[in-house]
């Protein structure tokens, strides 16, 4: 799970909507240009809210992947 | 009384109203919960409580209240939520007689409007979601 290296991981584990969504946007305004966040979280929609979230403001999902019931999600923060 | 109008230079635009009140717990959250997400994808967003909606806004009601009774979080844990990430509340005058409130016995950073800047408000918005 290295390849994408990120600057920050954000666990939301055991949170609901819209915790995930608020923190991430939060969290990536921490980060520079380029760099990647990794969320973690177990919220059943956070795979369709993080689609339409990075749509909406611009930064790029690069992968989401789900691994023992955990989503990952790798964003990268736009220029 | 302060302009209310979007900002025209930023994202999306999202007007949340809010018409139920105390005799209703499990429909005061949603609003907020939203608007927090809406907000969160960099969209202006504003709520506007109308008919009972701002009975949910009273300083002695936000602790006592919540969407599952005394199973979860207060209200005015979702309330800081949306505001945190700059959801703007509206209330209109008649709407504080109807409940006979005056705006002092709501929650910090209430703002009044009227009618006419609600239908503004809702006219140039991208989306208006009642409840």
């Amino acid at each position: 799970m290295g390849e994408y290296e990120p600057a920050s991981v954000l666990d939301c584990e055991g949170l609901q909507c819209p915790l995930p969504v608020v923190k991430t946007a939060q969290a990536m305004r921490q980060l520079e240009p380029g760099q990647v966040l990794e969320l973690k979280a177990t919220d059943p929609g956070v795979e369709p809210d993080m689609k339409a979230w990075a749509s909406r403001t611009g930064n790029e999902l690069l992968e989401i992947r789900q691994e023992q019931g955990v989503y990952h999600v790798f964003i990268k923060k736009a220029g | 009384m302060a302009s209310v109008a979007w900002d025209p230079e930023e994202g999306g635009k999202v007007l949340y109203v809010q018409t139920h009140g105390v005799a209703d717990p499990g429909r005061s959250a949603t609003p907020f919960f939203l608007a927090a997400s809406a907000a969160a994808m960099e969209c202006q967003v504003a709520i506007y409580f109308t008919m009972y909606g701002p009975q949910l806004l009273q300083r002695d009601v936000v602790d006592k209240i919540g969407p599952k009774g005394d199973r979860g979080q207060p209200l005015s844990y979702f309330i800081k939520q949306a505001t945190d990430l700059g959801v703007r509340l509206y209330v209109c005058q008649p709407s504080l007689d109807l409940n006979d409130l005056t705006i002092e016995q709501l929650i910090d950073g209430v703002e009044m409007i009227g009618g006419a800047a609600f239908n503004d408000l809702a006219m140039t918005a991208d989306a208006v979601i009642s409840f």
